[in-house]
């Protein structure tokens, strides 16, 4: 039983170009039900909050008009309904867009990543004609994209389904409510990014999937925490004055308040109020202040706020993938395989099998 | 450039999980597999075979030491390397079939068809099954179809037949075998078993301790060993390199690699492959018995 050929490529295989692995084939098969999953998710919450922005809202501005025409003296109606429907799917859609990232985070560290490692599958793909490295920009770049356009498509709803309620609904979200803020924006977005790669690198480092789930929630909330934190301190925040006797005015979003003294310098605010208290007045003179003052962000720095914090998060996300490919590099080795000289020296011959094959 | 007569070679590799404390899983390591051979890797467990093993197809990267595969770095040798890892992973989701499309995907102009459809069909295996309702003998003839489909020129098996009833192994090993000799595949087959292999293999790489202990064509490490019984007041064994000695009252029974002619009146008996591979296991101070580095087998003085 001696051969002396080598693999030869069969008439099938040789047949067709020895191109590219066709990894999103690969990817779709494999992740079918979390595709399923999230495209349904999408669509549930997308048109929950077309319906919030259309009808919802008009029908709730309208029993605001009712509600505030009302004459305390006389009987009048308006539609209490309308006002808590609004309330409840504002609420709910808001809550849903904000858990959005920890959804991807818990699979991307479970399922996409952790299962993979855990049961030697990733392996699997590995020992195939595709490269360690290749293996993770795939599992990173089409999730990636599918999760940054199905969290585009409802932030960008919610912000529009905010917006037209602004102004007409009394008791509507600021937008300097922390759910609102971040669900109506793109940060948002760079949470479900950087929710993908906390979960792909702790997937690497722990490989296994529990831990791996538990990890990428804890990173990711550690991230929102820390750019909501961060937000107000990302643009240059207006200082407003207003004298001791009035005490704070502005509205916004607030970065910091306190005194202002005769020499310009702000100090804290020991917190005793308006001047009109005898005590307080003397407290002020005693520091030598001379007004209140409040540093912060108007409306206008909306989006100012909304794309430095995105950049800060997105930057975030390439120290995640980053790392992510030095733990795979560390573990597999270096070097990918170089294109085209494989065939060939495949094809040069194993010379014949002696002995009791 | 490349190496096509040496399917696997490593030299002073070495591996360490973990700390620059932690112990060695695999220690100067040594050694040159001819292209070809169906070799039977064989040691105790934990000797560092699965290690070797990962090694070589790309997804661990060695501690110290260099090791080709098909004369090239494993990271480049991966489309032509074939691997199954020790309880052979595969997607339990998916279908046979739809595994079988993964290979295709992802191998591209490698994938034979026709050949991982032919082993599958082999087991009477339905195509629309998913794997996880599989018994361990169908899913180990998946994992075969799968990495025989890549027509791999360098076929790595780490404990295939565990945990497979004997049927099943012998079913398995057949066609393994079989598709092998058809296109002149190297394969190394590790198992801590030596019977298991001893039919199919005519190469042994046997690791204990981290390190090669005897490597070489299985009839050239038997021709070179020999049993012997001797009467134990007369016995010299000077001139002779000594694996393993037992003296049993008056009588002395040694596995020995003859450096000369043996004194008429001493009794010899070719070993066993098992017999030669248990003496080398049981004593670790035996000189390791490996082939020089440019041949492929060592001559004796």
């Amino acid at each position: 039983m001696t051969t002396t050929t080598a693999p030869a490529p069969t008439a099938q295989a040789a047949g067709r170009p020895a191109g590219r692995p066709r990894l999103v084939p690969w990817l779709l098969r494999l992740h079918r039900p979390a595709l399923y999953v999230w495209a349904g998710l999408v669509l549930v919450l997308a048109a929950a909050l077309a319906w919030l922005w259309g009808p919802l809202t008009d029908a709730a501005a309208a029993a605001w008009r009712q509600y505030d025409a009302c004459d305390m003296n006389t009987r009048c109606s308006y539609d209490q309904d309308a006002i808590l429907r609004y309330k409840d799917v504002y609420g709910y859609t808001t809550f849903a867009v904000t858990a959005l990232p920890f959804v991807v985070a818990a699979w991307s560290g479970a399922a996409l990543f952790g299962r993979e490692l855990e049961n030697g599958t990733a392996r699997l793909a590995w020992v195939q004609s595709v490269s360690p490295a290749r293996w993770l920009a795939a599992k990173l770049a089409l999730p990636a994209l599918l999760v940054a356009g199905g969290t585009g498509v409802l932030v960008t709803l919610h912000h529009l389904a905010w917006t037209a309620g602004r102004g007409r609904i009394d008791t509507a979200k600021p937008w300097t409510d922390d759910l609102t803020l971040h669900a109506g924006g793109p940060t948002t977005v760079a949470f479900a990014l950087a929710g993908l790669t906390a979960g792909a690198l702790v997937a690497l480092l722990s490989r296994r999937a529990l831990p791996a789930l538990a990890l990428a929630l804890c990173v990711t909330g550690a991230v929102r925490a820390a750019a909501s934190w961060a937000l107000p301190h990302l643009w240059p925040a207006v200082v407003h004055r207003s004298g001791l006797g009035t005490g704070y005015t502005s509205g916004g979003l607030e970065v910091e308040h306190g005194l202002i003294t005769t020499g310009g310098a702000h100090i804290a605010d020991p917190g005793c109020g308006p001047t009109t208290i005898e005590e307080c007045r003397r407290l002020y003179a005693d520091l030598h202040a001379t007004a209140f003052y409040t540093r912060t962000h108007p409306y206008s720095h909306y989006w100012p706020l909304q794309l430095t914090t995105t950049a800060l998060v997105l930057a975030l996300t390439g120290l995640f993938v980053l790392a992510a490919f030095r733990v795979l590099r560390r573990t597999t080795g270096p070097a990918a395989p170089a294109a085209g000289d494989t065939r060939a020296e495949a094809a040069k011959g194993t010379p014949a099998r002696a002995g009791r094959a | 450039m490349t190496d096509t007569g040496t399917a696997l070679r490593a030299a002073g590799l070495g591996k360490r999980f973990g700390r620059s404390t932690a112990p060695w899983a695999l220690r100067d390591c040594t050694l040159r597999l001819p292209a070809g051979r169906v070799c039977a890797l064989v040691g105790p467990n934990g000797a560092g075979k699965s290690t070797l093993l990962a090694m070589a197809a790309g997804l661990l990267a060695p501690t110290e030491g260099s090791l080709t595969v098909l004369g090239e770095h494993p990271a480049h040798a991966r489309p032509r390397v074939g691997y199954v890892a020790q309880g052979k992973p595969l997607y339990p989701q998916l279908t046979v079939a739809d595994t079988l499309r993964v290979g295709a995907d992802l191998n591209p102009g490698r994938w034979d068809a026709a050949r991982a459809e032919r082993i599958v069909a082999a087991g009477d295996l339905d195509p629309r099954a998913r794997v996880r309702t599989l018994s361990g003998g169908q899913r180990t003839r998946v994992a075969l179809a799968l990495v025989l489909g890549k027509r791999p020129g360098l076929l790595l098996l780490d404990e295939p037949m565990a945990d497979l009833d004997p049927l099943a192994r012998h079913e398995l090993m057949g066609t393994l075998m079989a598709e092998a000799a058809q296109h002149g595949t190297t394969i190394v087959l590790s198992s801590h078993v030596v019977a298991e292999l001893e039919e199919s293999c005519d190469h042994l790489l046997l690791i204990g301790g981290g390190q090669v202990r005897m490597a070489g064509d299985i009839d050239d490490l038997l021709a070179a060993h020999v049993r012997v019984t001797a009467p134990a007041a007369d016995a010299d064994l000077g001139g002779h390199t000594v694996v393993e000695c037992r003296t049993t009252g008056r009588q002395l029974t040694a596995l020995l690699r003859p450096g000369g002619p043996l004194p008429e009146g001493w009794r010899t008996f070719p070993p066993s492959l098992e017999e030669l591979v248990l003496a080398h296991l049981r004593n670790p101070q035996a000189p390791a018995l490996t082939p020089a580095p440019a041949q492929s087998q060592e001559t004796h003085a």
